[in-house]
């Protein structure tokens, strides 16, 4: 029990560090923060608008004339209301709108991709450590070695180079075109066809991280004198691979799992900048772009939180499958 | 027919980055069925080798380069991993070494079991509880056990759990490695007595393989001695104490003594054994051994019956069968090497020295935070004692009886929680070790070293023994240039590690364990202490050196005036060593006075079970036939 | 003497054959040179990462000599075809693709030297702090910051970062960098230096009169030089691909040229819709083969710390 207290507690803690950082970010350069956003956005915009000050305003807990400290506590307040602020770029939405608009894309093409990368990875690797020096487990190595040489962002452009524009088999941009977005086959389909691509970067990319940690760990299980007692106990080769080396093996990729989330949606910002995919990642290259401090504060805290909670569960999850863990931990 | 023959056997590693080494070397032996066959060996000597050949489990670099493994009628050495699993476990099974994880870590034990059972036979289900249910009786683990993780039993748990594991299937040959190395004396003894009775009441073949004579003598029918690959003796074990043949047999014998007599007598065996990588002419044991004659030097001997035993040396042959021309010693028993003797009345002599570290009323408790609540431990419960200048007081007792907490507090590692520690310098100060300031600790280990247990992790692989030795001096007494190079040499020396400017340069993992354990007590002696705390400094040596760092520490204590403070679980090395001995069980000590007289006249319940635990092959000669 | 009993060997005169031998082998290793390198040079893979990695920095070093043209200059023809004057033909914006490459070539490097040297700088110091210091207060407070580091998504967060600034230096991007990504190093030294600390010769140190700085330094820090730099090489890695990213997305330095701002632009101006693959292409691969090489060099310092890998070659 007090393995997953533990866990919780360090979860609640992270928590609170991610958004009182998310808090601190803005403040970081000399001067009021308010000020300085209104000079950056002064000179993009001619004129600005009051409701986009007052949309600042809000986001950075209202500093005029205020101290530290209860800005703060209005930072805090806000944000358990659910109130991050509106967005400049697709004013007068708030913010959490706007993410709440493109989430989908990206949950649904990153949370597939991840969990096919994760299955079709950890089974390679394990045959590649189960076969270990052999034809099979140096292709697969070397391979996955290489690929994990190539920028994941420039990979995506020599495919959307090529199957996009040369071969001018997929889409070169967007989510969608034609169809209206909604539950039918027809938008379904589409949705689909234009996720191939980038789809198809991230299943490259994906499983090379689980192929070669699975190698590894497998490879140190195989070797354990555990694994050894089961041959001396003439258990199949099968058995000894898939109960005895694997199963232990698998265990620490649960909680790598959680963190591969987090380089993933990281990545996935430039990737979607590349296919002009109407996820997170594009909502973030646009933010940057308009200089909409609201809205990527809001996409930083949001996938902050997202990777936390993942993180939580893999913990939990762990502690449930490895007895070890609640004892080490206690 | 024998139920295994081993024919021949050899098994080469082969790595690819370094020279290939024939681990096991024409090997060949029989064990007939119901048979229990001890396997001797020491570091080096292939022994492991052997053990996981004869189950097929050599893994590359390594593999069998030669010879037959015939069990019941079939080869094992040219079979098939396929054609080998209907034997594994129903007709061959083993125990590992305690140190190691034979036992899955996320699988309960009963399922461990299981898959044991329902592989080799028809049993399922409830059944197949019952039977672990039976074997756990056996081995005598309550049956709540049975749903545990492995890392909630204790060692000694743990290793009869595998125990019962290995005789899951009624085996026709168990074979067991190590099986209780790295386990207190009282839990080894406990173990080896139910392999004793289960073999008894079962009777599978074992071969049981150990480092220690003690341990595998006591239970065997017939010994096989192991030396650098090759099996150097065969003989019954009753005749393998009174007659040895090999030299090196001798040698091991030899460093078994009786605690019990007036002057006790061990010897050793100089030199490190052979690196099997380099090419070599003639006896392997040849550079070590006291007996040897210039034969020995080029032509190499082989296993040939002699008196009813077998053996590989060429002055045993000799002995048995003269040649015209051929001088050899007369056979003896004893081991003709170096010999360390330590006399009772020495110790009388030592314990007549003024007492220079008092321990009063001395108590340590450590708290653990456990989320909110607290819970105490004692580790050392109201423990008074004095050590003497120029004499070795040893501790006793089993891990957990709280020998290493009080090393801690005497080198003011700790703070005690209650008592006083004082220490009297040569000079006649005094120094009240509780209340040392971190800035006077410094200056109080001068006085105070520590030789340690383990001498292949108290040495940096980084650092040449020039610098290791050097930062004493530098630090306390503040040498430097030509005075500090030729302190260093003059320390080598005086460990006999000649010439000193040879070694100067080495790094530790260019020596074997008794040299590295020698640099270790040369760094102790740099500073010029006034007592040296001696941890376990022999306990992972090979038995056959052990006598002569023993030696080595009693030397110093006869050549300068130091005491030493001997920490040990062996009550017969504390024998050898000390003058005076302290037992400690649970925090407390139960016992403590000179050394022959708490061997010879115990008065506690506690020492007497530590004495009875000793391994002393020679105990089995003492009693009456 | 043809036959007779040699004589017993004495205890006082030691050294007999295993000593002898030990000398022998001793020498054996001293003769081939330092041990590290040899065992990283016999390494293929490591030996080709190393000369590529050569390569790269005498291109970085030697950039003005070897580039045609400055990497910033915008005043050439635009999209010109390969030809002698430009090896690998202009940009849109007029620029001559194989200078810039060039010159990114010293972006990279740099950002991989110093993001790498700085992250791993600040991994040592928390690391050996909270190792050294484990189960205070002070190990506490540093392990909870650096697995709050260590579960942050790090590309969003340097992105952000990024973006409050308009100041957008190299300097400040290696700087943004490496107080990102020590976390992962940082643990591993932490565990490390606790195994090494409780080794005897750590207190062995302690009572041959040494202070805890001389123990740090000249004790531990040598057991962990392979970790050390398979930890400066792994961040050096990270820090290549992240500038890349970042100047993709915009975020780069604005005033030099590097292969990340090389493919921003391509990327920005329709390189792909104009089938202008060798401007798309050779940024791409550099940065590839920069990484190959950091990964082989790698590949050779893990030999050095788990000597299991050295037989698998």
């Amino acid at each position: 029990m007090r393995y997953f207290l533990r866990r919780i507690g360090f979860f609640l803690a992270t928590l609170w560090a991610a958004v009182t950082l998310n808090f601190i970010i803005p403040r970081l350069q000399p001067g009021d923060p308010a000020e300085i956003m209104f000079k950056k956005l002064q000179g993009r915009d001619a004129e600005l608008d009051p409701a986009k000050i007052e949309a600042l305003r809000a986001m950075l807990g209202d500093p005029a004339g205020k101290n530290l400290w209860e800005q703060y506590w209005n930072y805090l307040g806000s944000l358990s209301r659910g109130e991050l602020g509106l967005s400049y770029t697709y004013f007068p939405y708030d913010v959490a709108t706007v993410i709440g608009v493109a989430l989908p894309w990206t949950l649904v093409l990153v949370g597939t991709t991840l969990l096919i990368s994760f299955v079709v990875g950890t089974l390679l690797g394990a045959f590649a450590a189960w076969r270990r020096n052999t034809r099979f487990d140096s292709i697969v190595t070397l391979g996955s070695t290489f690929i994990g040489t190539l920028p994941a962002f420039w990979l995506a452009l020599l495919i959307l180079f090529a199957f996009g524009y040369v071969l001018g088999w997929f889409p070169t941009a967007g989510g969608y075109d034609a169809s209206t977005p909604g539950w039918n086959a027809e938008f379904i389909g589409d949705a689909i066809y234009h996720s191939i691509l980038p789809a198809s970067v991230l299943l490259i990319t994906g499983p090379i991280g689980w192929i070669l940690g699975m190698r590894n760990t497998m490879i140190m299980n195989l070797g354990e004198d555990y694994v050894r007692l089961a041959r001396a106990k003439g258990v199949p080769d099968t058995q000894i691979a898939l109960r005895y080396a694997a199963r232990n093996a698998l265990l620490p990729s649960i909680t790598g799992l959680a963190l591969a989330l987090g380089s993933m949606l990281g990545g996935q910002i430039l990737i979607e900048q590349v296919f002009d995919y109407p996820g997170l990642g594009r909502l973030t290259a646009q933010a940057i772009d308009n200089k909409d401090y609201p809205l990527l504060q809001a996409l930083l805290l949001f996938t902050i939180v997202g990777v936390l909670l993942a993180n939580l569960i893999a913990d939990m999850l762990y502690g449930i499958l490895d007895p070890r863990a609640r004892k080490a931990q206690s | 027919m024998a139920l295994l023959e081993v024919k021949n056997l050899g098994v080469r590693y082969e790595p690819r980055l370094h020279k290939p080494v024939q681990a096991v070397d024409d090997v060949s032996f029989e064990i007939a069925e119901g048979e229990f066959v001890g396997l001797i060996g020491e570091s080096g000597s292939g022994k492991s080798t052997l053990a996981n050949a004869l189950l097929r489990l050599v893994e590359r670099p390594g593999r069998i380069s030669g010879g037959s493994i015939v069990f019941d009628g079939n080869d094992l050495a040219t079979m098939t991993q396929d054609e080998l699993r209907p034997y594994r476990w129903r007709d061959i099974s083993t125990v590992f070494q305690s140190s190691m994880n034979a036992l899955n870590p996320v699988v309960r034990v009963v399922d461990q079991f299981r898959d044991a059972i329902e592989l080799h036979s028809d049993l399922r289900g409830d059944a197949v509880v019952d039977r672990v249910r039976q074997l756990f009786g056996m081995v005598m683990i309550e049956e709540k056990f049975l749903t545990a993780y492995p890392h909630e039993l204790s060692g000694g748990m743990k290793q009869r759990i595998n125990l019962a594991l290995a005789l899951v299937n009624k085996p026709r040959f168990v074979l067991l490695d190590e099986p209780t190395t790295g386990l207190d004396v009282v839990v080894q003894r406990s173990i080896l007595e139910a392999v004793r009775t289960l073999q008894a009441e079962q009777k599978f073949a074992v071969l049981f393989i150990s480092h220690d004579m003690g341990t595998v003598l006591d239970l065997s029918d017939r010994i096989l001695v192991m030396y650098a690959g090759r099996i150097v003796e065969e003989h019954d074990s009753a005749d393998l104490m009174r007659n040895p043949l090999h030299p090196y047999s001798k040698g091991l014998l030899g460093s078994y003594g009786d605690p019990r007599a007036q002057t006790v007598r061990i010897t050793y065996v100089p030199g490190r054994p052979p690196d099997l990588t380099r090419e070599h002419a003639g006896c392997l044991f040849a550079p070590r051994c006291p007996e040897r004659i210039d034969r020995c030097l080029s032509v190499e001997p082989e296993l040939l019956a002699v008196d009813g035993a077998r053996v590989a040396c060429h002055v045993a042959q000799l002995q048995a069968e003269p040649e015209d021309g051929v001088e050899v010693p007369a056979r003896s028993a004893k081991f003709a090497g170096p010999e360390f003797v330590k006399s009772d009345d020495e110790s009388k002599e030592a314990l007549s020295q003024h007492a220079f570290l008092t321990l009063s009323d001395v108590s340590k408790t450590y708290r653990t935070r456990n989320g909110f609540t607290f819970s105490d431990f004692t580790a050392v419960d109201d423990v008074a004692f004095e050590l003497r200048r120029g004499a070795v007081t040893a501790l006793v007792g089993q891990s957990g009886s709280g020998k290493s907490t009080l090393a801690k507090l005497i080198t003011g590692v700790e703070k005690p929680t209650a008592g006083t520690i004082m220490f009297h310098t040569r000079e006649g100060r005094a120094i009240d070790v509780v209340g040392l300031r971190p800035g006077q600790l410094r200056d109080y280990r001068s006085k105070v070293q520590m030789v340690f247990q383990d001498p292949y992790s108290s040495l940096n692989p980084t650092k040449t023994l020039g610098y290791i030795l050097s930062r004493p001096l530098r630090n306390f007494l503040g040498l430097s240039g030509e005075a500090l190079k030729q302190r260093v040499e003059e320390l080598l020396e005086k460990v006999a590690l000649t010439p000193a400017s040879r070694y100067r340069n080495r790094y530790a993992y260019e020596l074997s364990g008794g040299q590295r354990q020698r640099v270790v007590i040369a760094r102790a002696l740099a500073s010029n202490p006034e007592l040296i705390v001696a941890d376990e400094p022999i306990s992972s040596l090979d038995v056959s050196i052990r006598a002569e760092i023993l030696e080595l520490l009693h030397d110093l204590v006869q050549e300068s005036d130091v005491g030493i403070l001997y920490i040990t679980h062996d009550l017969l090395s504390a024998r050898m060593l000390a003058d005076e001995i302290i037992v400690l069980s649970q925090g407390r000590v139960v016992e403590q006075g000179r050394a022959l007289t708490v061997i010879r006249d115990p008065s506690d319940d506690y020492t007497r079970k530590l004495l009875d635990a000793i391994p002393n092959p020679f105990d089995k000669l003492d009693r009456p036939a | 003497m043809s036959t007779g009993v040699t004589q017993p060997t004495d205890s006082s005169n030691l050294p007999v054959g295993g000593e002898e031998l030990a000398a022998a082998e001793a020498e054996a290793v001293e003769a081939a040179g330092p041990r590290w390198w040899s065992i990283i040079w016999a390494n293929r893979k490591a030996r080709v990462g190393i000369v590529i990695l050569g390569l790269y920095i005498l291109l970085g070093v030697f950039a003005p000599w070897i580039a045609p043209y400055e990497g910033t200059r915008t005043d050439f023809e635009a999209l010109l075809e390969p030809s002698a004057e430009h090896w690998l033909g202009t940009t849109t914006s007029g620029g001559d693709i194989a200078s810039q490459l060039i010159w990114g070539t010293r972006v990279s490097l740099l950002v991989g030297l110093f993001g790498g040297l700085f992250a791993t700088i600040i991994a040592l110091v928390v690391g050996m702090i909270s190792g050294y210091f484990e189960g205070t207060w002070i190990d506490e407070v540093l392990s909870f910051v650096t697995n709050v580091a260590l579960v942050v998504p790090i590309l969003p967060l340097i992105i952000t970062l990024m973006a409050y600034t308009e100041d957008r230096s190299i300097w400040f991007t290696i700087f943004v960098i490496a107080i990102t990504s020590w976390a992962g190093a940082a643990r591993a030294k932490r565990s490390q230096i606790i195994t090494l600390r409780n080794r005897d010769f750590v207190t062995a140190a302690k009572f041959s009169g040494d202070r805890s700085w001389t123990i740090v330094f000249r004790e531990i820090m040598p057991s962990m030089s392979s970790l050390i730099m398979a930890g400066f090489f792994g961040a050096a890695t990270g820090a290549v691909g992240a500038e890349a990213g970042l100047s993709f997305l915009g975020l780069g330095d604005t005033s030099s040229v590097s292969w990340g701002t090389m493919l921003y632009q391509a990327n920005q101006q329709g390189a792909l819709a104009q089938g202008l693959w060798i401007w798309l292409f050779v940024p791409g691969l550099a940065l590839a083969i920069l990484i190959t090489a950091f990964t082989f060099v790698n590949f050779g310092i893990d030999l050095l710390s788990n000597p299991h890998l050295r037989e698998d070659g």
